[in-house]
């Protein structure tokens, strides 16, 4: 009965949140909720190949930081509008993502997590060393990259709610269409699947891919916003944990779980950050130590409610 | 050794064999089956007939030997691209996607083995659940189903994949008598639409009654190959499930 | 010609040092298949310990391996039997998340407390060397790859000869059966677990002697230590030793030749590939799953 609701609710919650701005709330809201958009979009990038696979991929930063340094590089040093850099940094990530898909999608479990920690690492340390090898002058300092001041949090605002709602969408889509229907067996029973002609590694990397689009394109905005970015800003594991928090907390595998999970710890980090710093951290982990014990089987458990 | 040879085969293995360390899961079997047969495997636990499933499917590559499906041969493919030329197999221990339900448990081998749209997957799915008895579950999540249906559901999943060979593993182990009958007519009516089966079960009559050649295997060996009523004279297929005193007491 | 043999030497002092805290970490995940991701705190944990004896109270570090062993095994002992034990029967993914979000407590619990400043220990006795030709080979580090030798060695005698460490493989081997010969699986797992964790303590103990340490230095640590245990064989502990060296002498040589920084990205390629390559390790003894 409350379904039919749904899509006219959904409507009217976006028109308000599309007035917003406008209507004079304060600068603080307007930020705090952009920052919400932007991890619902991340979470949501993490959960279309880990929620829906049950492949649980640590190394998500690496593609952001990419999609990050990508767009900083394009709009400072070549004058590339923001809109067309941060497709660019989309792009870019996701064929990154098909050489790091081939081969670690076919790993089990941890080693698949290991791997892709690795990776993330690395593209950290190889950002970190690439003036020294490459020969070349664009990081300042400690390989920060500067952008030119940007628009007001309203254009972020409205930047991260699109870019929310069109993941959301994907995500979406995704489930529902084959892909989905492949990915979900795969999270099931991925043997069976393989042997009821599911081309596992092929939908793993699908999902990979598009997952590394986006989240290169939330870096891309991101950075635009920052203004400054460092490989330690942008290659932090804990943006990774943070996606993975989410997701667990919200519901792994669904649309709208990392909706919750993102409001969550965002107003969490709000709360804490200034009074505590590394408190929310600390929260941050006892929340996964109490989701894990908590859960009869674990992940698998949150997996298996939806 | 009688060997039966099947004019123009569906479904060969040449000289297959499986190394697990140093012990051979499968030594040198070769076997054949005609489109629209039904062969039947037998053999004490541990006898080999699992893995040399998993072999025909792509599971595992032999490490001798070959497969041969339609004439190409298939063996070291991955499982799925086996699945979409054509073979499909039931597992021993059922694997059903949980949370899915019952449709779209079978849905998944018509949209990826036999790359249906959404649309007409979920009508073949519909029907083919009718075939299988499971019509009125296919909105049930198949966590929710009991295991004798299971069993059902992955044969109804290895159907809509739209293969013409189905390897059944043990697809009736631990059902009532009630559930066996059921199953046999079921399978019955599956050979009726001109599939081909290979049949691995434990439960002799019903092995018998279906197969109209059985093959034998024992420590990955095959001891013998014939018709059910050959096989169930066979000496040494007695020595091999009842030791050798029995059989040579007849 | 000397930069060859002074980088070959630092490799396998290296190396030495990556052994002997990666030793615990292979003996953890063979015995029950955790892979344990605050396993680098562990070496916090044990560095700061001694940091703390000796600056508070002025005790000789190589005096403090003894109290680092023991806390850190009761450490070790008390998180698995209380925490980590519930998901031992899950499969190894759940416990690296698990032991993640420990390592995010430990880590920002301790950068909390103790802020995030370096220390060093320097004692007296900090820049000894011996010198043999030109190569310089610093007496700290030349400690601490004894230990490895040690450390090594004695968790084979452990593990072979006395009648706890056969349990303890023979549980690594075959729970079930393990279970059934009387074998009390949550008490091995625990003392298997503590066991790692001591033996990571006091190489921390060592490491702060040379390194810096800062309260967030764990996690380069334990992903060092999963590059030295894949290389060597996941759950095979002499393979830490080959791992260790191995690393060891790339990173050493890398720093040298080319360029230092490039060292720890190579630690990750390597690492990297050798997932995708020989998931087993080297000698292909190590546990896949």
């Amino acid at each position: 009965m409350f379904k039919q609701w749904i899509p006219t609710s959904l409507l009217l919650i976006t028109l308000c949140l599309l007035l917003m701005p406008l209507a004079g709330f304060s600068d603080y809201l307007i930020r705090l909720l952009a920052i919400i958009f932007l991890w619902v979009g991340k979470a949501s990038c993490w959960n279309i190949l880990s929620g829906m696979t049950g492949h649980i991929d640590f190394g998500a930063v690496g593609y952001y930081g990419i999609g990050s340094y990508t767009t900083a590089l394009l709009m400072s040093k070549a004058d590339v509008p923001f809109f067309f850099a941060i497709l660019v940094s989309g792009l870019v990530s996701s064929l990154i993502a098909l050489p790091i898909g081939l081969p670690t999608l076919r790993l089990k479990g941890a080693y698949f997590g290991i791997a892709t920690l690795a990776f993330a690492e690395a593209m950290k340390q190889i950002v970190l060393e690439f003036d020294k090898t490459a020969g070349v002058r664009f990081f300042e300092g400690p390989h920060g990259i500067t952008l030119p001041i940007g628009p007001r949090n309203e254009f972020f605002y409205y930047v991260g709610f699109g870019v929310m709602v069109v993941v959301m969408a994907t995500a979406y889509g995704v489930r529902r269409s084959k892909l989905g229907y492949a990915l979900r067996a795969i999270r099931e029973a991925e043997q069976a699947a393989e042997l009821a002609g599911v081309d596992t590694l092929r939908a793993k990397v699908k999902a990979y891919m598009i997952s590394a689009f986006f989240l290169g394109l939330i870096g891309g905005i991101e950075t635009y916003w920052l203004t400054y970015i460092t490989p330690h800003m942008v290659f932090d594991v804990l943006i990774t944990i943070q996606m993975v928090v989410m997701s667990l907390l919200g519901g792994m595998g669904t649309v709208f779980g990392p909706v919750m999970g993102a409001s969550f710890l965002t107003i969490l980090y709000e709360v804490l950050h200034r009074d505590f710093p590394y408190t929310y951290t600390i929260l941050v982990g006892f929340i996964i130590v109490v989701v894990v014990l908590l859960m009869p089987k674990g992940i698998v458990g949150t997996l298996r409610k939806r | 050794m009688k060997e039966s040879k099947v004019d123009t085969p569906i479904l060969e293995g040449r000289s297959l064999t499986k190394y697990f360390g140093v012990l051979a899961a499968v030594h040198g079997v070769t076997f054949s089956v005609g489109k629209g047969e039904v062969l039947g495997m037998i053999g004490p636990n541990g006898a080999g007939k699992s893995t040399l499933f998993n072999i025909l499917m792509g599971v595992y590559a032999p490490d001798e030997g070959e497969v041969v499906f339609r004439g190409r041969t298939i063996s070291g493919l991955s499982p799925h691209k086996i699945c979409r030329m054509g073979m499909a197999k039931t597992s021993q221990i059922v694997q059903p996607f949980k949370e899915m339900t019952a449709l779209e448990n079978v849905m998944v081998g018509g949209l990826h083995g036999k790359n249906l749209s959404l649309r007409d997957a979920t009508q073949e799915a519909e029907k083919i659940l009718e075939f299988v008895g499971l019509g009125a579950m296919k909105k049930a999540v198949s966590a929710s189903i009991t295991i004798p249906d299971r069993r059902r559901l992955e044969l109804a999943r290895a159907l809509a994949t739209g293969a013409e060979v189905i390897l059944l593993d043990e697809n009736m182990a631990g059902l009532n008598p009630t559930e066996v009958e059921n199953g046999l007519r079921l399978l019955t009516e599956v050979r009726n639409q001109g599939k081909t089966l290979v049949v691995v079960e434990h439960i002799m009559r019903a092995v018998m009654e279906i197969s109209d050649r059985i093959l034998v295997l024992n420590y990955g060996e095959k001891i013998a190959e014939g018709t059910p009523d050959e096989i169930a004279h066979h000496q040494k297929v007695i020595e091999a499930y009842l030791g050798e005193k029995y059989a040579s007491d007849r | 010609m000397l930069l060859f043999l002074q980088s070959l030497i630092n490799g396998i002092l290296l190396g030495g040092i990556y052994a002997s805290y990666s030793a615990g970490f292979s003996l953890i995940f063979g015995v029950m298949g955790v892979i344990n991701i605050f396993h680098g705190e562990m070496v916090m944990l044990g560095a700061f310990l001694t940091y703390w004896l000796f600056t508070l109270f002025h005790v000789d570090p190589f005096l403090t391996l003894p109290l680092s062993f023991f806390s850190l095994f009761v450490f070790g002992y008390l998180v698995q039997r209380f925490v980590i034990q519930r998901v031992v029967e899950a499969p190894p993914m759940i416990s690296y998340i698990l032991t993640f979000g420990i390592h995010l407590m430990i880590a920002y619990s301790a950068l909390w407390v103790w802020t995030a400043d370096f220390r060093t220990v320097t004692t007296g006795y900090s820049g000894w060397n011996a010198n043999m030709s030109g190569v310089i080979i610093p007496y700290a580090r030349l400690a601490t790859f004894c230990l490895a030798l040690i450390v090594v060695a004695g968790l084979y005698f452990f593990l072979n000869k006395t009648e706890v460490g056969r349990a303890i493989q023979a549980t690594a081997q075959d729970k079930e059966m393990a279970r059934l010969m009387g074998v009390n699986i949550t008490r091995i797992f625990a003392l298997t677990f503590g066991i790692g964790a001591a033996v990571t303590g006091v190489a921390g103990s060592l490491i702060s002697t040379y390194f810096i340490i800062f309260p967030q230095m764990g996690l380069p640590y334990t992903i060092i230590a999963f590059c030295v245990v894949v290389l060597g064989g996941m759950g095979y502990i002499p393979g830490a030793l080959w791992g260790g060296l191995i690393l060891g002498v790339v990173q050493s040589f890398t720093a040298a030749y080319l360029n230092a920084g490039l060292s720890g990205a190579l630690t990750f390629i390597l690492l990297f590939i050798v997932l995708i390559l020989r998931p087993a390790g080297i000698a292909g003894k190590g546990i896949v799953e």
